[in-house]
């Protein structure tokens, strides 16, 4: 008797039909749907099929029922693992969440001397030393670091300019060493800082102790001054010399840069990216602006609107696929992070693109004077005057007291995607975030009406045009592929 | 536009309705034995896209009550797998 079961067992109809398992649509376009499973995985079919699966009058030996059936939206007798193992992949998807907090931003000064109007921080001029974080608050924000439980801890300094307050980054990162003795974490350090102030003093401290540099680059350079102006008017000049001597000492992976689009940016996405490869980076984030801090208050914000930005982007994108397709590696890094959850079992835990909402569970700010923010932009609103998302302060309260706050579970709560109106129906929702502060700032609550969302246009968007590109063009699913796989 | 009440829920207009909302407030009223559905556009619009509207929140309809479809024969397996995932994480109560 023959092991296998002859090919023509699989070519007949199944008597006992199929059942339906849980899963979302969202019209792609005119003729194609995109169907998504409960851990994310995706399939594209047209209406006519969508029609025929609900009803349960899709045959068993068409092609769409072998592949609806493999990517788990219909399950049969034939089938018997199919739910045990859409739940190891859910499972699998949200795994980050029992880590919880990884991402650590201490805010060591509000002092800059630049003076970028789209700025999101709200900066001080460089000699006032009150906006300074002191070893006493950096202290007790260390504390609180090392309660989380995240098998893997970064330690990101930020500003204002954060080399202006090199001496607390010093303290902080020795002071992290000598816990980590005890706490054995996977422990991280990353400077974001724009290069201008940086020396050997700096640099060797940072090959010492396996420091990352984090730098604006806005672009070439008449459109990198114009956007981040300081004294001298030499902002591109000291980024890109301080770009390459970093790497000379630290190597080459060790830095990284990101770019922010302003009005001025928005015909020139393919000289920006030409500027990434002339510093050799092999990446680009193409990012939009955030409505927050400074940006509001110079009008930066509402100087374009996302359909403007969406042009910008997909003009890039267009760009960067053609470059690749020409042979030469180049990602771009919003692309690939929205690739890596519709094409991998994993999540990035990019905290835009969580939910529930990376806020708090996945990074936390300790600003300069012991507040504790939700988020980043969080903690820009408040510089704006509204305290919603502040936990707490590094000296008055505890552990507990600031990640059980209610400034914290309710946009949590409130905010979760899954539960959401349009969201809780949308075949993108496994790819997408709740961002409850984003949703805040612009429309006054967590939740926002996604209709009417800017952060909705542009994912969903985004979202589109990835799937038709890899639709329409087998080149760019394999080369999205590389960039989710390097 | 009338839809039958023996076709089409209150809950199946009032998703799509919401869908529509950055074009349009949409007015939903039982009379009958239909639900009248009237579109107000928040801006002014040529005849051409008004009618594409129209298509647009007709065809929102349709999907929507797809996905009620969907949704009352999967709910329950829905939970369970989520509880089936949640049961191996550690983060179950």
């Amino acid at each position: 008797m023959s092991k296998f079961r002859p090919l023509t067992a699989y070519e007949e109809p199944l008597r006992d039909g199929y059942q339906l398992l849980p899963f979302r649509f969202t019209r792609l376009d005119d003729n194609d749907y995109v169907v998504t499973n409960q851990a994310g995985e995706f399939l594209v079919i047209d209406r006519s099929t969508l029609s025929d699966l609900v009803r349960h009058e899709l045959p068993s030996t068409g092609l769409a029922y072998n592949d609806l059936k493999s990517k788990h939206v219909l399950t049969d007798a034939d089938s018997s693992v199919a739910t045990e193992l859409l739940a190891l992949k859910v499972r699998t998807k949200l795994r980050r969440l029992a880590d919880f907090t990884s991402l650590h931003l201490f805010v060591v000064s509000l002092r800059c001397e630049h003076s970028c109007p789209y700025c999101q921080v709200s900066r001080q001029s460089d000699d006032k030393l009150a906006f300074d974080m002191t070893p006493e608050t950096a202290d007790k924000a260390l504390e609180l670091v090392f309660r989380s439980p995240s098998p893997a801890l970064k330690i990101e300094f930020q500003g204002g300019e954060p080399l202006l307050n090199f001496p607390l980054i010093r303290h902080v990162v020795l002071k992290a060493e000598t816990l980590n003795q005890v706490a054995g974490r996977d422990l991280q350090f990353v400077i974001a800082t724009n290069l201008a102030l940086l020396d050997d003093e700096v640099l060797d401290f940072c090959r010492a102790h396996d420091v990352l540099l984090s730098t604006s680059l806005d672009g070439p350079p008449d459109l990198h001054n114009l956007n981040r102006p300081r004294p001298g008017g030499d902002s591109y000049e000291r980024t890109v010399r301080g770009i390459h001597r970093a790497r000379g000492v630290l190597g080459r992976d060790r830095v990284s840069a990101l770019m922010t689009t302003t009005q001025a940016s928005l015909p020139r996405a393919r000289e920006i990216i030409d500027e990434y490869i002339r510093q050799g980076f092999d990446g680009i984030f193409l990012r939009a602006l955030s409505p927050y801090g400074f940006a509001i208050k110079t009008k930066s914000f509402t100087a374009y609107d996302m359909e403007k930005w969406l042009g910008f982007y997909f003009d890039g994108l267009d760009y960067i696929l053609e470059m690749n397709k020409a042979g030469h590696f180049f990602a771009e890094h919003y692309a690939t992070t929205i690739l890596t959850k519709m094409l991998t079992p994993f999540d990035t835990g990019y905290v835009d693109l969580m939910s529930p909402a990376g806020i708090g569970i996945a990074a936390v700010v300790y600003n300069y004077d012991g507040n504790v923010y939700a988020s980043d932009e969080g903690r820009m609103l408040a510089e704006m005057g509204d305290t919603t998302f502040r936990l707490g302060n590094v000296h008055n309260d505890q552990y507990e007291d600031i990640f059980l706050s209610d400034n914290l579970l309710q946009p949590l709560e409130e905010s979760f995607a899954s539960s959401a109106p349009m969201c809780s129906d949308c075949a993108f929702e496994p790819w997408c975030g709740a961002d409850p502060v984003f949703h805040y700032a612009t429309q006054g609550d967590f939740v926002g009406r996604k209709p009417e969302s800017a952060f909705c246009t542009r994912h969903m968007a985004i979202v589109r045009r990835l799937i038709t590109m890899m639709r329409d063009d087998e080149n760019a699913r394999d080369i999205f592929l590389r960039w989710v796989n390097p | 536009m009338a839809f039958s009440v023996e076709v089409f829920s209150l809950d199946t207009l009032k998703k799509a309705a919401y869908r529509m909302s950055d074009v349009a407030v949409i007015d939903i009223a039982p009379s009958g034995e239909n639900i009248i559905c009237t579109m107000k556009f928040r801006q002014p619009l040529s005849a051409e896209d008004v009618d594409q509207a129209v298509s647009t929140f007709k065809l929102e309809v349709l999907d929507q009550d797809l996905r009620a479809s969907i949704g009352t024969e999967t709910d329950a397996m829905r939970n369970a797998i989520l509880a089936l995932a949640f049961s191996k994480s550690g983060l179950s109560g």
